[in-house]
C-alpha cells in the first residue's frame, strides 16, 4: 500500500484541484443567484428560484451521469475533469445561492432604503452597505458548504473521474486489499475537511454569529 | 441520576457476563467437516446463502419474464445446497458485482460465491477457491458503427472495464503482445460500461465472454478473439475451511459423474 502512495498522491491532487476550481464556480454562480433571488424584480427572482429548486432537489449523482453520459447522445462530449467541475460547482451554487439570498435578506430592509435615500443607486448601495453585511452572515454557511463540496467531489468515482475515490476504489479492487486503503482514503478528506470545518467554526465565533 | 448510571452499569456487567457464555468457540476442533463450526452455522440456519450475478445470461440471470434467477451456476448452488443440507431449494441467492462479492463473502452475508468468479493467485489469498468448474476467457465488446474488427483497432483507444475483474491485466498483456497503447476507464457495475459505451465514453467494453453476452444489442458485435483463460471457481470465506473442502469434493463428484458436463449442455455453454 506504501509502495504504490503515488497513486493515492495522483488522486489527492486532483481532487484538491478539482475542488478549488468547482468552489471558484459555485460560488461565482452562488453570489450572481444569490442577488438575484434576493432582487426586487418578481421575473428574475423567478429565474433564481428555477435553478435552486431544479439542483437542490435532484441527487448529484443523476446530474454527473447525465453530463457524463447524457450529453455525448446529444454530441456535447465533455473531458470528465470538466464533468466535474461543472456538475459539483453548479450543484454546490444553488446551495450557496440559497445562503447568500439569506444573508442579504437578513440585512435590515432600512439599511438599503438609508442607502438609496442618499442617493446610492441600488447596485452600489448592495456592493457597499448590504453585501459586506451580508457575507457576514453567510461566511460559516459557505464554509460548511466547501466541505460538502470537497466531500461531494467523491461521486466522480463513479464515472471514472480520476479524482481521490476512483483511485481508492480501483487500487484495492485491483489488491482486494479494500479495508486499509478506505481507511487511508477517508484519513486524507479528512485531512482537507476538518481544518475547513474548525476554521468554520471559529468564524461563527469571530463574527457572532453563534455562540 | 446516579441511581440510572449503576442500574446501566449493572445491566452492561450482566450482558457481558451473558455474551461471554455465548462466545466461548468449541474447544476441541473435530476433524469431521459435517460438524465444523461454518457447516454447522449453515445446517442451523437451514439456507444457504449463495452470491450470484444477476446479468450474465446462461451463469446467473435474472429473466425478465419470469423473474426467476436461472443460469448453471444457480443449479451449481443448487447442487451444493442439496449436497449440504440435503436439499436443492434450500437456496438463498443474492445478486453481486464484481466489486461487491468480496466483501459480502468478508462479512458474511453470503457463504459462497458463485459469480463468474476467477481464480488468480492474489484472490487465492483472500478467499478459498474451488477447482475451476467452467473456463471462459476475456472478450471485446464493440459498436459496429466504430468498424473495429480486431485488438489491433483499438490503438489509442479507451476501454471500459470493471472494478475487481481481471479484464484490465488480461487485456494489457495482450496490447503489449501486439505492442498498442491502450488506456483504461474504471467503472463499478456493468450496465455502467455500456452506458459509457452507448455514449462514445469508452471504444470498447471488456470483459469475461460469457459476461458479455448479457450486454449484446444490435448496435454492439463481440469480437471472436479471447484472451487470458478465466477459470471459474467458488469462493468462500478464507476461514471456512470445512466448507470450502465440501464444496471443492462435490465440484470434483460433479465433474467425474459427468454431471457438470450435463449442466454446461444444458445452458449450451461450449
Amino acid at each position: 500500500m506504501l509502495r504504490d502512495w503515488p497513486v493515492f498522491a495522483e488522486g489527492f491532487g486532483m481532487t484538491i484541484l478539482l475542488s478549488a476550481l468547482a468552489l471558484l464556480l459555485a460560488l461565482a454562480l452562488g453570489v450572481f443567484f444569490g442577488v438575484l433571488g434576493a432582487a426586487e424584480g418578481k421575473k428574475v427572482r423567478l429565474c433564481s428560484r428555477i435553478y435552486v429548486e431544479f439542483i437542490q432537489n435532484t441527487p448529484l449523482v443523476i446530474q454527473i451521469f447525465f453530463l457524463f453520459n447524457g450529453l455525448p447522445h446529444l454530441g456535447i462530449m465533455l473531458p470528465v475533469f470538466t464533468v466535474g467541475v461543472l456538475g459539483v460547482g453548479v450543484y454546490h451554487g444553488a446551495y450557496v445561492a440559497e445562503a447568500i439570498r439569506a444573508g442579504i435578506q437578513a440585512v435590515p430592509r432600512g439599511q438599503l432604503e438609508s442607502a438609496t435615500s442618499q442617493g446610492m443607486s441600488y447596485w452600489s448601495a448592495m456592493q457597499h452597505v448590504v453585501l459586506p453585511q451580508a457575507k457576514r452572515i453567510a461566511l460559516p454557511t459557505l464554509t460548511n458548504q466547501a466541505v460538502s463540496l470537497i466531500k461531494n467531489t467523491s461521486v466522480l468515482a463513479m464515472v471514472a473521474g480520476g479524482d481521490l475515490m476512483y483511485h481508492a476504489d480501483s487500487w484495492s479492487s485491483n489488491n482486494l486489499y479494500y479495508g486499509p486503503a478506505y481507511v487511508v482514503t477517508g484519513l486524507l478528506y479528512l485531512s482537507l475537511c476538518m481544518p475547513l470545518a474548525r476554521y468554520a467554526r471559529r468564524l461563527e465565533r469571530k463574527l457572532e454569529v453563534s455562540l | 441520576m446516579k441511581k440510572i448510571i449503576s442500574l446501566f452499569l449493572g445491566m452492561i456487567t450482566l450482558s457481558m457476563l451473558l455474551l461471554s457464555g455465548c462466545g466461548e468457540a468449541p474447544k476441541a476442533e473435530s476433524t469431521d467437516p459435517a460438524s465444523a463450526p461454518d457447516i454447522k452455522a449453515i445446517k442451523d440456519r437451514g439456507t444457504l446463502k449463495i452470491g450470484v450475478k444477476l446479468d450474465v445470461p446462461k451463469f446467473g440471470f435474472k429473466n425478465p419474464t419470469t423473474g426467476q434467477v436461472e443460469g448453471m451456476e444457480i443449479d451449481l448452488s443448487k447442487a451444493l445446497a442439496k449436497k449440504i443440507l440435503g436439499d436443492e431449494n434450500k437456496i438463498d441467492v443474492q445478486g453481486v458485482t464484481a466489486k461487491t462479492r468480496g466483501p459480502l463473502l468478508d462479512n458474511g452475508e453470503v457463504d459462497l460465491v458463485i459469480a463468474t468468479f476467477t481464480i488468480t493467485d492474489e484472490r487465492k489469498q483472500s478467499y478459498n477457491f474451488s477447482d475451476p468448474y467452467f473456463t471462459d476467457g476475456v472478450g471485446l465488446l464493440v459498436k459496429k458503427s466504430s468498424g473495429i474488427q480486431s485488438l489491433q483497432d483499438l490503438n489509442g483507444k479507451k476501454i471500459g472495464v470493471a472494478q475487481s475483474a481481471t479484464s484490465k491485466k488480461a487485456i494489457q498483456d495482450a496490447a503489449d503482445k501486439a505492442g498498442i497503447k491502450i488506456s483504461f476507464l474504471e467503472f463499478g457495475t456493468y450496465p455502467e460500461i455500456k452506458a459509457a459505451l452507448d455514449s462514445g465514453r469508452v471504444d470498447c467494453f471488456s470483459v469475461d465472454g460469457a459476461i458479455l453476452f448479457g450486454y449484446l444489442d444490435d448496435s454492439t458485435v463481440i469480437l471472436n478473439d479471447r484472451y487470458d483463460p478465466q477459470k471459474y471457481g467458488v469462493a468462500s470465506k478464507k476461514s471456512n475451511v470445512a466448507l470450502a473442502k465440501i464444496v471443492n469434493d462435490t465440484i470434483n463428484e460433479m465433474k467425474q459423474s459427468g454431471e457438470l458436463d450435463k449442466l454446461i449442455q444444458k445452458w449450451g455453454l461450449k
